[in-house]
């Protein structure tokens, strides 16, 4: 499974949990819909240190590298090296 | 002086004066009145008048401002409602108020449209752009709308409908005047700001702490108002947020302690030696949070109190706020306290109570609900649900709740209506929501102790809930239980549940 199916699985079943949604496009703003609010974006750190090692300085914590799943696909793979 | 007054004012004495910053934008005094009139005039075209209620959709830009001053000039009552509301949440508010037209942009402009089709009267939505098909923008209405003075209007015709959970029970509709209002902005008068500040923008405008300090304040001081755009999730909005801050020389910046917390904590350093006033409202700011951003920035942040149905109440404004950080200070004003026994007796200083208020920017009541409004508003004063204590010099500090709102990241939120939403999903006999301790220093999440009917699903609860509720509403927790605690007479024990 790559970074963004794993990131969109991981939204779908622990941030929208139980969410009639059961897809979300790799482009879609989640921030403006407020699929992620700041409670979310914690969320994403963790599963994004447990799963990927990727430790999320302060400084990464900006809407480009968290607005879509193509994003933080992007940012992962980044920050993988 | 009337809101639209006072706008006509700041355009005559600074006309090229900023008003408005907005990313590249900068609208001036005269700018924003002419706008305002313009789209008063065309919302009057469209059939819009005195006393017709008008829903806002809109998340914090140029276009709330305008609209919400537009509706309110030419008579009409502005229902600035929260855009992240769910279908049925905005169908609750606007059936409500009864609205005759509905504002929205492009992300709530097709739930807007299916909303107005269920009213028995026409609904006009009209969009910030031509989004689903809208035949009707707000651009249009201002470009084809003349300007011209907008008559004066009457200080007791309604100004505003605004929610709120009161101190019991289900969100109520709160109504204010003109009259009202105009007394709220000489409570901001009171403050020290002026013309020459600069206020940062932060809190959703929507909301009465946003309506008040970021709307009607400078309108009182004519100040500019830099607005901070989509604030949320403010976790990955605090860098913007300094960067505006740095840039635009802020000097008040009216908050909730989830903003300062997350501002202390970020990392690197922004020049904030521009700001002078930082205001904290919306719930208690833990010492961790003035301590961090003080140190941090230097500049520390006092506690400021009100509540929908009152508006701005009291702020802090000791010389020196570190002795006093916790106190909300002393009422401004006109405004009065009471510290109130369980009978509604007196207490003195020093005693913890139900804090009372009296302020001529105090709503009357609550739309259309009498047994209420005599218990909450009992002998002219709004029992506000919340407890404190006044010390010897008339300095408030809110010690606790009576009432059981919860406090999720500046939101109030009220578990009855949450607990309604999961009450009402078939898998659950019985259900009652608390607030257990969130991941921020003094805020909340949302908790939902259930005791299952049939075979029980977590996520097909939570969907139900997502599918009606705000999604800061929405429990982050469920634990399941056999039965609910309850003492010998029945009365839930929650501290049982958190």
């Amino acid at each position: 499974m790559d970074v963004a199916t794993d990131v969109e699985q991981f939204i779908l079943s622990e941030i929208m949990t139980g969410s009639a949604t059961e897809q979300i496009a790799p482009d879609e703003d989640l921030l403006a819909t407020g699929i992620v609010d700041s409670h979310g974006v914690m969320q994403l750190v963790a599963f994004l240190r447990e799963r990927y090692g990727v430790t999320v300085h302060d400084d990464d914590l900006t809407p480009e590298n968290f607005q879509t799943i193509a994003a933080i696909g992007a940012f992962v793979e980044r920050a993988k090296g | 002086m009337l809101t639209m007054e006072r706008l006509y004012t700041q355009a005559a004495e600074r006309p090229e004066h900023t008003a408005l910053v907005y990313r590249d934008e900068r609208i001036a005094w005269a700018e924003l009145v002419e706008r305002v009139e313009r789209l008063a005039h065309g919302f009057a075209e469209r059939g819009i008048g005195a006393g017709d209620a008008v829903g806002l959709v809109l998340r914090d830009d140029p276009w709330f401002v305008t609209c919400f001053h537009a509706i309110t000039a030419l008579g009409g009552i502005v229902v600035p409602v929260n855009p992240a509301f769910k279908q049925t949440e905005l169908e609750f508010c606007f059936h409500s108020a009864d609205v005759r037209g509905i504002v929205s942009d492009e992300r709530t402009a097709g739930v807007c449209e299916r909303i107005a089709a269920g009213f028995e009267h026409p609904v006009e939505v009209i969009t910030t752009t031509a989004a689903h098909g809208q035949a009707l923008t707000l651009e249009e209405l201002i470009e084809r709308a003349p300007a011209g003075r907008l008559a004066p209007r009457d200080p007791d015709e309604v100004f505003v409908y605004q929610f709120s959970s009161g101190s019991t029970g289900r969100p109520k509709r709160v109504p204010r005047t003109h009259g009202q209002i105009a007394a709220e902005g000489v409570l901001y008068g009171e403050l020290a700001v002026t013309a020459a500040d600069r206020v940062f923008s932060a809190i959703p405008l929507f909301h009465t702490w946003g309506m008040g300090a970021c709307l009607l304040g400078p309108t009182v001081w004519g100040a500019t108002l830099v607005i901070l755009e989509d604030p949320n999730p403010f976790l990955l909005k605090r860098h913007r947020a300094l960067e505006l801050l740095e840039r635009e020389r802020c000097t008040v910046f009216p908050g909730v302690p989830f903003h300062y917390q997350l501002l202390a904590e970020a990392p690197g350093h922004a020049d904030l030696s521009s700001l002078r006033l930082c205001f904290s409202a919306g719930t208690a700011l833990a010492r961790e949070s003035f301590d961090a951003f003080g140190e941090k920035f230097g500049v520390l942040v006092r506690q400021l109190y009100g509540s929908t149905e009152t508006g701005f109440l009291a702020a802090n404004l000791d010389a020196d706020p570190v002795a006093s950080f916790a106190s909300v200070g002393r009422g401004i004003g006109a405004v009065s306290f009471a510290i109130v026994d369980d009978e509604g007796a007196p207490l003195p200083a020093g005693e913890a109570g139900e804090v009372t208020v009296s302020s001529p920017a105090m709503t009357d009541g609550y739309s259309d609900l009498p047994e209420v409004n005599a218990e909450a508003f009992a002998e002219g004063r709004f029992h506000t649900g919340d407890l404190g204590v006044l010390d010897g010099e008339g300095r408030l500090t809110i010690t606790g709740r009576k009432k059981l709102l919860i406090e999720v990241g500046g939101y109030k939120v009220d578990p009855i209506e949450v607990q309604d939403v999961v009450e009402a999903h078939p898998s659950v006999a019985e259900a009652i929501v608390v607030g257990v301790p969130g991941s921020t220093p003094g805020a909340e999440a949302v908790k939902a102790v259930v005791v299952p009917a049939e075979a029980f699903e977590e996520r097909a609860l939570i969907d139900f809930c997502r599918e009606r509720l705000a999604n800061y509403k929405v429990p982050q927790q469920v634990e399941l239980r056999e039965e609910i605690p309850k003492s010998p007479l029945g009365k839930i024990l929650r501290k049982y549940l958190v």
